[in-house]
């Protein structure tokens, strides 16, 4: 009897893959702030900021998980391209050594650069049909805002993150996180360019973790 | 007639004289008022004449200057929203923020300074600078790049806070004068106020003028006037100075000497409101050509005045003569009047003399009269009274006795008679009781000895008051009473009758016997009866009655004489507030 639970077990075990056994999960809320208006039916998402504080708006979070992750070898490229004289997403968060590539969907000339400490890059003015695409390598984690030397009503966020573990939450704060280790984290939620919160978590294997961050 | 000729032409002349002398002084006032006040609004009016040329140079300097600020400001703003400039100060890159300006600024800072001609439309820059948020100078990596200033000067720049509007300053460099711009650079993602570009420029300068104006600029308390020579500018800028920290007003101006040379200064205060220190436009303008064609005005004004005072002198001598002439002819025609006027008063001295003669003589007449008849009745009444004569001797003398109280009577008469003609006689009124008065008289009526045989009747009231003097009512009252019964018949009658009429008393005296004739003025003085009578009156007492009666305010009229019936009747005036209504 005691080895037919063995077996049985093993047999769930097989089914299972790998990668699922080894990984646990978090989902909860962040309290966002108020949107300062209602949300239109547009998804796109515009920068704003108050009192030089950079948000989206409506109002979003990045969540991520703080830690040493092992870095991996190579990285997806991301891509965030200019439309309609507006960058396609306002906030974009990526991995550190994540090369995003700035396409211009429109039909006319794009500077893209920053001044940000983060990190200091300058595309010079581009056409559509630039090959390649203009790309920037961030090395660095922090936050970077972009601008168009020509548009100077264009305004970009890149959250550039040190851990490949991180989602944006929906308008309602929302989020889920999947394919964790296991372990002892800190929990953080990027909510503007001044504040973040956290909270410490520890994550089991093939446990979904709830957590709310207020 | 010679003397008062001669007279009368002196006084027309001194009259000429005068009139002259008046017209003079009104014509010479009238001249030298004009005169001031010619000169005063010439002085006002080539003063304001100045002030116009002054103001309208300024404003066509100031309208450049206020294009070229509008298009340095407008240039700046653009600059200001350059997203790159925007980046380094609100992206944390203030290290970026000059190289970044570098190229946006280039256009305004490349090249060589503009001819001054050119300077309104040039918009070269000679420096520029960016204030952090608390107003002072971000120091730039490279000086060269953004236009070298000693740091004297770039202190200048410094504001103690971020202007949010546009600012207009001047800045001293050694010798030499920037006009710096400021413009605010607001955050695009805040609205916030984050920093300010201070552009300098060299200032706009008036071109010279024809007209010998000189403009320099006065700031910080110093006056920068190149075309000045030093040794004049301290002391002009001490009058500035004063001025500009006295002076509520923005712009004025005030006269002052430079070198010995008499000018005019304007100052205006080009940036009001401005965070940089005030400076003033200074503009010098010499008025030696201006005074002397001033002196050249009034000297042509005095002429005029001059002029004028000559040909006042000949209008008011020949107005003087046409006014005198009438007054010639009418001191001929006053002289004429005054000798006929001197007739007349002579001629009415004359008669008021005779009169007041006449009067007197009257007087007189009866006073030298009365004395006389004195004599003679004392002398007859001695006679009377000696026992030796024969009894119709003594019957004469009873007669001639007579004769002399009946003169006595007509002398006293005469006498009252001259005073009331001399206007002498003066009234006491008095409430007089009339009706015990007639009746005293009715009883010396019939005490007389030589009383007819006559009826008297009595028909008045007692206690009947009228107003006047008792001695002269009684005068009149006897004078009637006597007369009823001198004229009357043997076996007539009198009636006395009386009563009160309103504001008078009416007495009646109505006697019997002979009626006067028709026609015959009985009241005339001296009259005697046309026809002959066994009695006859001295001709008077009538006469004397009616002035009395008169005097009194009164009236004595015959009533009737008609069928052997005479009636006299006397109004006299009622006494007030004594007699009870009739």
């Amino acid at each position: 009897m005691r080895r037919l639970r063995l077996l049985s077990l093993s047999a769930i075990l097989s089914i299972i893959p790998a990668s699922l056994l080894a990984s646990a999960a978090l989902e909860g809320r962040v309290e966002l702030p108020k949107s300062r208006s209602a949300p239109v039916q547009a998804k796109r998402y515009e920068i704003v900021t108050k009192a030089g504080v950079l948000s989206t708006q409506p109002p979003l979070a990045v969540v991520y998980l703080d830690g040493n992750f092992p870095r991996p070898a190579s990285f997806p490229i991301k891509e965030l391209a200019q439309k309609d004289l507006t960058f396609a997403r306002a906030l974009l968060p990526i991995e550190v050594g994540t090369r995003v590539e700035f396409p211009n969907l429109d039909d006319t000339y794009h500077n893209i650069f920053s001044y940000s400490p983060t990190k200091r890059f300058d595309l010079g003015r581009y056409r559509p049909e630039e090959r390649p695409i203009p790309s920037v390598v961030f090395d660095k984690p922090g936050l970077v805002t972009l601008r168009c030397d020509i548009h100077e009503h264009m305004r970009g966020l890149i959250l550039v993150l040190s851990t490949p573990y991180f989602v944006m939450t929906d308008t309602a704060g929302r989020f889920r996180l999947d394919k964790l280790p296991s372990g002892r984290y800190m929990l953080k939620a990027w909510i503007d360019s001044r504040t973040t919160r956290e909270k410490p978590v520890e994550l089991k294997d093939g446990q979904t973790l709830h957590v709310d961050l207020p | 007639m010679r003397a008062p000729d001669e007279t009368r032409s002196k006084e027309v002349r001194s009259f000429r004289a005068r009139l002259f002398t008046a017209i003079m002084v009104i014509v010479a006032t009238l001249t030298a008022l004009g005169f001031y006040l010619a000169q005063r609004k010439i002085t006002a009016d080539a003063e304001r004449n100045l002030q116009e040329t002054f103001k309208t140079e300024l404003s066509s300097m100031h309208e450049l200057e206020e294009l070229r600020h509008a298009t340095l400001a407008d240039r700046c703003n653009v600059l200001a929203e350059k997203p790159r400039i925007h980046a380094a100060i609100e992206d944390d890159a203030i290290d970026l923020l000059y190289p970044s300006a570098k190229d946006e600024l280039r256009g305004l800072m490349e090249g060589d300074e503009p001819p001054p001609e050119q300077a309104a439309r040039s918009l070269h820059a000679r420096f520029y600078r960016f204030l952090d948020s608390t107003g002072a100078v971000i120091k730039p990596p490279n000086a060269s790049d953004v236009g070298e200033l000693d740091a004297k000067t770039e202190a200048q720049l410094s504001l103690n806070r971020l202007p949010d509007t546009k600012q207009i300053g001047y800045v001293q460099s050694g010798g030499d004068i920037h006009e710096v711009i400021a413009v605010p650079i607001f955050s695009t993602d805040t609205g916030d106020l984050v920093s300010a570009l201070v552009i300098g420029f060299k200032p706009f300068q008036l071109e010279d003028k024809p007209t010998g104006m000189q403009s320099g600029i006065w700031v910080g308390g110093n006056l920068h006037l190149p075309a000045l020579p030093t040794s004049a500018l301290s002391s002009l800028n001490e009058k500035i100075t004063r001025a500009a920290t006295d002076s509520e007003s923005d712009q004025n101006y005030f006269r002052v000497d430079v070198g010995g040379a008499p000018q005019l200064l304007f100052y205006k205060l080009l940036n009001p409101g401005s965070l940089f220190p005030p400076a003033y436009e200074i503009c010098v303008h010499p008025i030696a050509p201006w005074t002397a064609q001033l002196n050249r005005l009034r000297w042509q004004i005095g002429g005029a005045g001059a002029l004028l005072l000559l040909g006042g002198f000949v209008a008011s001598h020949f107005v003087a003569l046409r006014m005198s002439a009438p007054l010639k002819k009418l001191a001929l025609d006053s002289e004429e009047n005054r000798a006929e006027r001197e007739r007349a008063e002579a001629a009415l001295a004359t008669t008021a003399e005779e009169l007041e003669r006449s009067t007197r003589y009257s007087a007189d007449a009866s006073h030298q009269l009365k004395s006389p008849v004195t004599v003679l009745r004392v002398g007859l009444e001695t006679l009377l009274e000696r026992e030796d004569f024969k009894p119709e001797v003594y019957e004469h003398l009873s007669g001639l006795l007579h004769q002399t109280h009946r003169l006595t009577g007509v002398i006293d008469d005469l006498l009252l008679l001259s005073r009331v003609d001399a206007g002498h006689l003066q009234i006491a009124s008095a409430p007089v009781n009339l009706s015990q008065l007639v009746d005293e008289w009715l009883d010396d009526l019939g005490a007389l000895p030589d009383s007819p045989d006559v009826k008297i009747e009595k028909e008045f009231p007692s206690g009947l008051f009228v107003a006047g003097e008792k001695r002269y009512t009684s005068l009149i009252v006897q004078n009637l009473l006597e007369n009823a019964r001198k004229y009357n018949r043997p076996g007539g009658r009198i009636r006395v009758g009386a009563q009160g009429k309103g504001n008078h008393v009416v007495l009646t005296i109505g006697n019997t016997g002979r009626t006067i004739p028709r026609g015959e003025n009985i009241f005339e003085r001296f009259h005697h009866r046309s026809t002959p009578s066994v009695v006859s009156g001295h001709g008077i007492g009538l006469n004397l009655a009616r002035e009395l009666a008169r005097l009194h305010g009164g009236e004595l009229r015959l009533v009737r004489s008609e069928n052997d019936w005479t009636e006299f009747e006397v109004r006299f005036s009622v006494a007030n507030g004594v007699n009870p209504a009739a």
